[in-house]
């Protein structure tokens, strides 16, 4: 009988890293990407690759803003959970079956422009309070503001109604 | 519609109903996932899970019916007529049609709609010995058997007390009844046909000190204004906040 060897080889690979010899289907793995150093760095200062960043920070805000170099905390943005006082507050977490079905419509914008101008538009119409482009001769307070007036006071609480982060 | 065959696996509505659980804690506890992908944007969605599973008259949820229908054990089929409209419920009059107690009427006490049973109160039963020990003949267990909704069990006709076969038909109302197909009579639906673990009637259930009670539900205290949510809270809270964000462009 011919003896059988075994014969151990190393191979090399001169393309990239892996080249799909490495099974990610299977698993999700972490860390396993730069030195030791590397990474020791990226946990100081997160912003050093924030794409890595973004893809593992589990989508936290950030509570403040970094100039490429360093991190400053702005403390507008460190968020205030505020709870109002609930002493006599009638609902409570868990609804009897006693009760009957509530069925209520969507309150769509125009039912809002119906609730806070119709009835003020209606009264100068019938009063004759209204020039020649139909415009209020005596506008309140909500017929007065303009369009970056409410948009600015939405903003100044900080909201973030209109930003693509939320 | 959905397939019949499709049908007959699912829970059934009967089952749901009594229980008085949402329906995504039965699917949950039910549930035998043998494998799933990771949870992230670089795998598609693949949930491998049991489908067929052997319903008994221990409910989907039970621990009895997690060891009757363990992991890897794959059931003989029970081949099953699938019954679009059920017509049977708890507390209703019926007389049985076969077996020992062939011809006594009874009230239905408990009902499997996945497997078409239902279980009529004295009747069909069988006795089982418990802890049987040597000195010991064991405790004896008077337990009803299932009965077979398409062929040993038939609701009773109020007029007669008779057994007949039952339709779901519609009134001029519109309401939806059950109608005995021989003469025509409506036959009403129990009053304990509502009954759940949680309460026998929906207008008996006793109200908790956590439970809202309908008067503080269907008030309506919205006021509407021209503000946002959250001006809405600064103004009732007193916080002012005057800071106007500088303008930013888009290019």
């Amino acid at each position: 009988m011919v003896g059988l060897t075994l014969i151990h080889t190393r191979g090399l690979t001169t393309s990239a890293v892996a080249l799909g010899k490495h099974n990610f289907r299977k698993f999700l793995t972490y860390g396993k990407r730069g030195t030791k150093i590397q990474k020791e760095r990226m946990s100081k200062n997160p912003n050093l690759d924030p794409q890595v960043t973004r893809e593992h920070d589990r989508g936290l805000r950030p509570v403040g803003l970094s100039d490429g170099k360093q991190f400053h905390i702005v403390p507008e943005m460190i968020p205030e959970i505020i709870v109002p006082d609930l002493a006599g507050f009638k609902l409570k977490p868990y609804v009897s079956y006693r009760v009957p079905d509530v069925v209520q419509s969507e309150f769509t914008p125009q039912d809002l422009f119906y609730a806070v101008y119709s009835e003020k538009i209606a009264q100068d119409f019938k009063n004759n309070k209204l020039d020649e482009d139909s415009n209020p001769i005596e506008p309140s307070e909500e017929e007065l503001l303009t369009a970056e007036e409410a948009k600015n006071k939405v903003l100044c609480l900080g909201s973030d109604i209109y930003s693509s982060k939320r | 519609m959905p397939r019949l065959s499709n049908l007959v696996r699912c829970v059934s509505d009967m089952t749901k109903q009594s229980s008085n659980l949402p329906e995504s804690y039965i699917k949950r506890a039910m549930e035998q996932v043998s494998w799933q992908t990771p949870k992230a944007k670089q795998y598609r969605q693949v949930v491998v899970k049991r489908k067929k599973y052997r319903f008994t008259t221990h409910r989907p949820w039970t621990e009895q019916f997690q060891s009757q229908n363990p992991p890897g054990v794959q059931r003989a089929k029970v081949f099953m007529e699938p019954l679009l409209d059920w017509t049977f419920f708890k507390g209703d009059r019926v007389e049985v049609l076969a077996g020992p107690d062939k011809g006594k009427q009874g009230l239905v006490n408990y009902i499997v709609q996945e497997r078409n049973w239902v279980m009529v109160e004295g009747l069909n039963c069988q006795y089982q010995f418990l802890g049987k020990k040597k000195n010991y003949p064991g405790m004896m267990m008077k337990i009803e058997n299932p009965l077979s909704v398409t062929e040993h069990v038939a609701l009773l006709d109020p007029s007669d007390n008779k057994p007949t076969q039952a339709e779901w038909r519609y009134t001029e109302e519109g309401e939806r009844v059950r109608v005995s197909v021989r003469t025509g009579r409506l036959i009403p639906i129990p009053t304990l046909a509502e009954e759940t673990p949680d309460y026998k009637s929906k207008a008996s259930y006793a109200e908790q000190s956590k439970d809202t009670i309908s008067d503080d539900l269907t008030q309506i205290t919205f006021q509407p204004t021209l503000k946002t949510f959250e001006m809405d809270i600064a103004e009732k809270m007193n916080i002012k906040d005057d800071r106007v964000p500088i303008k930013t462009y888009w290019y």
